[in-house]
């Protein structure tokens, strides 16, 4: 059943620009980092010892941002598909349960976002061994400062998912999304339980993998929170 | 016979407001059921409780003998239904949006070909659904809820914006399928005249309660004419026609007949007459289906 409704909602997110704003997110990332390095190279490996280690710092500034940015808008493109015309009616019609197209609907957001770390992952790769940073490659930090934030950022997936189905008017997830980024620019100054703190990967005690375990169980808290709301109302 | 959809004091309300009050909805297999009312009057509602959209304040409903708030999945996956406007994708095309639906329900690819040909919109399969009229997009909805066969067909104004060779496409096709497929058909619809072309049955919602449900003959019959005459004493005069033998009805100092040859109301006239009763007017009174139909819904009196 949620095979089918996947490769249904994939079929729908073709020509809405969901793959390339998918791909655009990690390129933007590193792309910033080209454009610093390419400026000032000289002077930020002056910065530290650990070039490596100060150029993922450098990547890592930004890839919070995207994700805040980029959940609110594949959420809202989502959403949308189905409320441009208020095709949920017929969706819901059809012989599926309720929880399983809210599921469908957020597996496809977490796979896309899954290739996005995915590809920054690689692209970060590839720009440092490009800029030569040096010969020992620390992959496992690489895939930390990819996935981490991803991780992190899941109970944001589950909220704008929510708000995004359930309000036809995408005026209201898109002032949310926009206060999400915000939150996220100023993460240094938020208390720790703020989800949106949460893919910076700062908290007190200076351990990401909390905010990893964090995003899990309160995302699929969030997640099922909403599934379950989905599935109690009306269809209009 | 058994229902097809059999639904009991079904009810909703949206906060104060009571937008479907105890209908029973009884529909065998077969036919081709008009549900009929003024804009506002619950029908949507109704279909929408059918189909599992939103869920009754009370009461039940029925489809296939299960009840919906159970076997929602079970029973859908043998209903097709197009509500209200036309759902559709407008960035895929029209063999798209199909291929999107048909992936949920599991039939063969080949189905997509055959039901847009049966809506006529092969030609157009591969356009864009965004450029399409609205009567091309009301059509896909129709391809769309015939795609996997379904054994019951809800219709919800499926002629709406339609032009009217589009019309008496759509009409000649649901009146096909019965016999062809074996579906059974609810369609609904603001307009007597469309319902009265198709309907085998009929039911008539006005704010919210079920005023009228039978088959459309009994309907057509309340529309033949009707003879009154109005005498100084209705009562008594009624009397000694039912002492004739003559079937009639009297209310409010008129006597009513349903069959009105012509020797017939002479001869009524004459046994009044002779009772010594006054004859003041003989008059007969025409009602198209719409005048009925008017005055269940609105509830006023047309004469």
């Amino acid at each position: 059943m949620i095979g089918k409704l996947l490769t249904s909602d994939f079929l729908k997110i073709k020509r809405k620009g969901l793959w390339f704003l998918t791909a655009l997110g990690p390129i933007g990332v590193v792309a910033l980092q080209m454009v610093n390095y390419g400026v000032r190279k000289d002077y930020l490996l002056e910065q530290s010892e650990d070039d490596w280690g100060y150029y993922l710092l450098n990547i890592h500034s930004f890839t919070p941002l995207a994700i805040v940015l980029g959940i609110a808008i594949l959420t809202s493109f989502m959403a949308s598909i189905e409320n441009e015309t208020n095709a949920w009616k017929q969706l819901i019609a059809m012989p599926v349960s309720k929880f399983t197209v809210y599921l469908s609907k957020f597996s496809v957001l977490a796979i896309l976002l899954l290739l996005s770390s995915t590809l920054l992952s690689l692209l970060t790769l590839a720009y440092g061994v490009f800029l030569d940073l040096g010969d020992s490659i620390p992959y496992s930090e690489i895939m930390k400062y990819g996935f981490y934030p991803y991780f992190a950022a899941l109970p944001i997936l589950a909220l704008q998912l929510w708000v995004a189905s359930v309000f036809h008017n995408q005026g209201i997830p898109i002032t949310i999304g926009i206060f999400g980024v915000m939150f996220t620019y100023s993460a240094y100054v938020l208390p720790d339980w703020m989800i949106w703190k949460w893919p910076s990967l700062m908290n007190e005690w200076d351990e990401p993998l909390m905010n990893v375990m964090l995003g899990l169980g309160i995302g699929v808290l969030l997640y099922i929170v909403g599934m379950l709301d989905f599935a109690r109302r009306d269809v209009k | 016979m058994e229902y097809i959809v059999q639904t009991e004091n079904l009810s909703k309300s949206f906060g104060k407001e009571q937008a479907v009050s105890n209908i029973n909805l009884k529909i065998r297999k077969g036919e081709i059921y008009g549900f009929l009312g003024p804009n506002g009057a619950g029908k949507t509602t109704t279909i929408r409780m059918l189909l599992g959209l939103m869920k009754p304040s009370s009461g039940t409903i029925k489809i296939f003998q299960k009840d919906v708030t159970k076997d929602r999945i079970n029973i859908l996956a043998k209903v097709g239904s197009l509500v209200e406007n036309p759902s559709y994708y407008p960035h895929l095309t029209a063999y798209e949006n199909l291929e999107a639906l048909r992936k949920i329900l599991g039939v063969p690819k080949s189905r997509i070909d055959e039901v847009l040909a049966i809506v006529r919109l092969k030609d157009a399969a591969n356009k864009k659904v965004k450029g399409f009229s609205l009567g091309m997009k009301q059509r896909l909805g129709i391809a769309a809820s015939l795609l996997h066969n379904p054994e019951l067909l809800i219709l919800d104004e499926p002629t709406n914006g339609l032009d009217p060779s589009g019309i008496i496409e759509i009409r000649n096709l649901i009146k096909r399928l019965p016999a062809e497929y074996g579906m059974t058909i609810i369609i609904s619809s603001h307009l007597l005249s469309e319902i009265d072309q198709m309907a085998t049955q009929v039911g008539i919602v006005s704010k919210g309660k079920m005023i009228f449900q039978d088959s459309i003959e009994a309907m057509r019959k309340s529309a033949q004419p009707k003879v009154f005459i109005k005498v100084s004493d209705a009562e008594k005069g009624w009397r000694s026609l039912v002492a004739h033998g003559i079937k009639a009805e009297h209310k409010d100092g008129l006597i009513s007949l349903d069959e009105c040859s012509d020797e017939k109301v002479a001869h009524i006239v004459q046994i009044l007459v002779q009772e010594g009763i006054l004859v003041y007017r003989v008059e007969e009174e025409k009602r198209s289906l719409e005048d009925i139909f008017l005055q269940m819904t609105t509830g006023e009196q047309l004469i």
